[in-house]
């Protein structure tokens, strides 16, 4: 049964996600402020974090910073602004995705699934792009023979352009392998994550060698 | 052609330029007395060089007469030969006295006096003796004095004027003559031209100057009322902060005084209004996102109490229902009010792509085909075969179509609901026309106000938030587009949404009519 963590502050609609996702088959644990969700995080090793961005105490952007420095658990957030810059501010702080109040609790649990799907299993194969390489199974990702940590949504976002080199990915595509969206959804949520994937492995970020933009039309993964 | 272009150019001209108004007046009016001035000093010169050449003709012909009678001192009056000898003389002598330069002399014979002598009457060479008329000798002849009278003689083709004088003589032997002398005034002409020349040119030079002067002082008073008005058209197109120089404390400086005083206070007005507006856009953007908060926990707790319905007794399955839907509504009224308030706040940014219009009706079709079956209304659809490619944002051009296609069927009473689909060069168009309940004029001019329903004694079926053609209207001028409507009670109303293919291209004609179904 997977635990998700909710960080939200009003008590009657983090109260009613409970319900909502234990009835649809999750284990839930709370933080109603800021400054309790890293140590409930600690504690109880949640597999994903539903993340309020408005929170009393520490913002939601503050506890992604956080999270992130330790660990690559999926991070969901939600919004209650449609204003962009808060949720764009999220996005670079290393949540995976983001639901905008009102939602449906399909529309959650969907969103949560898919970030909880283990990924496809795949014949055991080194893969190699410049001075990284990815091992396809235990999800090591070594750069010049370091280790280099990526999250989950990361890894896979890194693999699905790795896995075809050369070959052009739109953004459109990139939310349906990557994130399993089936519906149009928010392109941004594409560029900010391979902002996140260069700032790891490239070189220069500025300049990047890998992870390369096809203007107009998506991305794709380096020369080689 | 080119001559009336020009005129009407000039006249274009003159009449936007308020100093070239001004100056054309201040030299008419100087020009008219100057005119005036001239005409008089030139009169009043003529007839003083008239009178002082008469004067001088009177003086001179006395002494003439005076030169005469010495000529005829001692001549025996019975002495034909000797009389006439003496008349010889009368003519070279008073040719050669006298200070005119010119004058020419008769001495002429009375008429009618019976002196049985024959005797001559001399005159000189040049001398048209009908110039003398014989009215002038009988005003001679019966007078005293000496008589003058202006006439006209021509010296080398060209007609000069002269002064003709007369007076009566008596030679030796009672034999009446008559003494006439001509003096031209060709001088005084001359004297009067050049005093005339000179008033003309020196008026032209005047008229010049005060032209000039009188173009420095209306630019030195126009310059600041164009100063005014430049600035009072950059404050007007948003450069607030524009304000005129004051100088001195003339009336202008009191003008700009007063313009300043005014821009500040309507600066004032414009920010106190500006923050007044700014701020209720943004309570109603805060409200709506407090209000999201709550709205999830409803709507996630409607969703639940939906999802457990089957246990519920029949009651409180219904309330369920109920209690869903209505959240659902208040959910797209808060998304409605949301968006209207991001137009309020100018806070939309369009992302345009090129898309199919016949693909984006087809969508929006499927997705109110359900809609339209339970109202049992016929969908008719008339598309251009081949693509009509536009670039708009497409979520907003498919909201504006199932608002359209959402009010048609609502109001269409189960009457047919006709789509049609058109293209020109720069602009395409969508039409829904319904053959419904319609409206009338007065209903009409309020279709797109917010909140505004077509009859508010009707139910409300589907849940409308009101606000659909408000936005939709906002979302049509965001492509610089239209959305135009006509309607007729109980003919139903037909809707038409025309954009431009193109955001960077003038629309101009809608390629399909906007019209009711009943017209043909």
């Amino acid at each position: 049964m997977s635990k998700i963590l909710i960080v939200e502050d009003d008590d009657a609609l983090r109260e009613t996600l409970e319900i909502g996702l234990r009835s649809n088959g999750f284990d839930v644990c709370q933080a109603a402020t800021g400054l309790e969700a890293i140590p409930v995080f600690e504690k109880h090793k949640p597999d994903l974090i539903l993340l309020d961005l408005m929170l009393p105490g520490k913002n939601g952007i503050e506890i992604c910073h956080e999270i992130r420095q330790t660990s690559g658990v999926p991070i969901i957030m939600l919004t209650a602004r449609t204003d962009d810059t808060d949720m764009i501010r999220g996005l670079e702080a290393g949540a995976d995705d983001y639901v905008t109040k009102p939602y449906k609790i399909e529309v959650l649990v969907s969103r949560i699934k898919a970030r909880l799907r283990p990924m496809k299993k795949v014949q055991h194969t080194i893969i190699k792009l410049g001075p990284v390489e990815l091992d396809t199974l235990s999800h090591e990702v070594l750069k010049n023979g370091k280790k280099v940590s990526l999250t989950p949504l990361e890894f896979k976002l890194l693999l699905t352009l790795a896995s075809h080199p050369n070959e052009v990915f739109s953004r459109e595509m990139l939310l349906e392998q990557v994130w399993e969206y089936t519906y149009k959804a928010d392109t941004r949520l594409v560029n900010v994550h391979v902002q996140r994937l260069r700032s790891k492995i490239e070189e220069d970020q500025e300049d990047p060698k890998l992870v390369l933009t096809v203007r107009g039309w998506g991305y794709k993964a380096g020369p080689e | 052609m080119f001559i009336s272009r020009i005129f009407k150019a000039a006249l274009g001209r003159f009449r936007s330029s308020l100093q070239l108004r001004a100056l054309a007046y201040t030299v008419a009016l100087s020009g008219s007395a100057l005119v005036l001035l001239g005409g008089v000093l030139s009169v009043s010169i003529g007839n003083g060089l008239f009178s002082t050449r008469t004067e001088q003709a009177i003086l001179e012909s006395n002494r003439a007469s005076y030169a005469v009678s010495r000529i005829f001192a001692g001549v025996s009056g019975s002495d034909q030969k000797q009389l006439n000898e003496a008349l010889e003389e009368v003519v070279p002598e008073l040719e050669s006295i006298g200070v005119s330069q010119s004058r020419q002399v008769a001495f002429l014979y009375s008429t009618g006096d019976n002196n049985p002598l024959r005797l001559n009457s001399p005159k000189s060479l040049t001398l048209d003796e009908a110039l003398i008329t014989a009215e002038f000798r009988d005003r001679v002849h019966f007078s005293k004095t000496v008589q003058s009278q202006t006439v006209q003689i021509s010296r080398a083709g060209e007609s000069i004027p002269a002064i003709l004088v007369g007076q009566k003589f008596t030679v030796p032997g009672e034999a009446k003559y008559e003494l006439y002398l001509v003096y031209d005034m060709h001088n005084e002409q001359q004297t009067l031209g050049f005093v005339q020349r000179t008033l003309v040119l020196g008026g032209l030079v005047t008229l010049i100057i005060i032209g000039f002067f009188s173009f420095l002082v209306t630019s030195w008073l126009v310059r600041p009322v164009r100063d005014a008005a430049e600035v009072s058209e950059l404050i007007a197109s948003g450069d607030i902060d524009r304000r005129l120089p004051v100088r001195g404390s003339d009336v202008i400086a009191v003008l700009a005084t007063s313009f300043n005083h005014m821009a500040d206070s309507v600066q004032e007005k414009i920010i106190a209004m500006g923050q007044l507006s700014t701020m209720q856009q943004r309570f109603v953007s805060d409200v709506s996102h407090e209000l999201r908060t709550p709205l999830t926990t409803m709507k996630l707790t409607a969703d639940f109490l939906y999802s457990q319905k089957d246990s519920f007794d029949d009651l409180s399955k219904r309330s369920a229902e109920i209690m869903r839907s209505q959240v659902d509504r208040f959910d797209k009224l808060l998304a409605d009010l949301l968006e209207i308030s991001r137009y309020d706040a100018a806070g939309v940014k369009p992302q345009y792509e090129v898309h199919d219009l016949n693909g984006m009706v087809g969508i929006a079709l499927e997705a109110i085909q359900q809609f339209a079956d339970s109202k049992q209304v016929y969908l008719d659809v008339e598309i251009p075969s081949g693509a009509v490619q536009c670039e708009v944002d497409i979520r907003r051009i498919e909201r504006i179509l199932n608002n359209l296609l959402t009010n048609a069927i609502e109001h269409s009473e189960g009457k047919p609901v006709k789509i049609r689909v058109g293209q020109n060069e720069s602009a395409v168009a969508v039409t829904v026309t319904d053959q419904g309940i319609g409206m009338n004029e007065a209903e009409l001019e309020q279709a797109f106000e917010r909140f505004w329903r077509a009859d508010p004694s009707r139910k409300r079926t589907t849940g409308g938030t009101g606000l659909g053609l408000a936005i939709s209207i906002e979302d049509a001028q965001l492509h610089n587009g239209m959305l135009e409507v006509t309607a007729a009670p109980n003919l139903g109303a037909c809707f038409r949404l025309t954009l431009p293919k193109r955001q960077d291209i003038a629309m101009g004609e809608s390629p399909i009519p906007l019209k009711l179904g009943t017209e043909t």
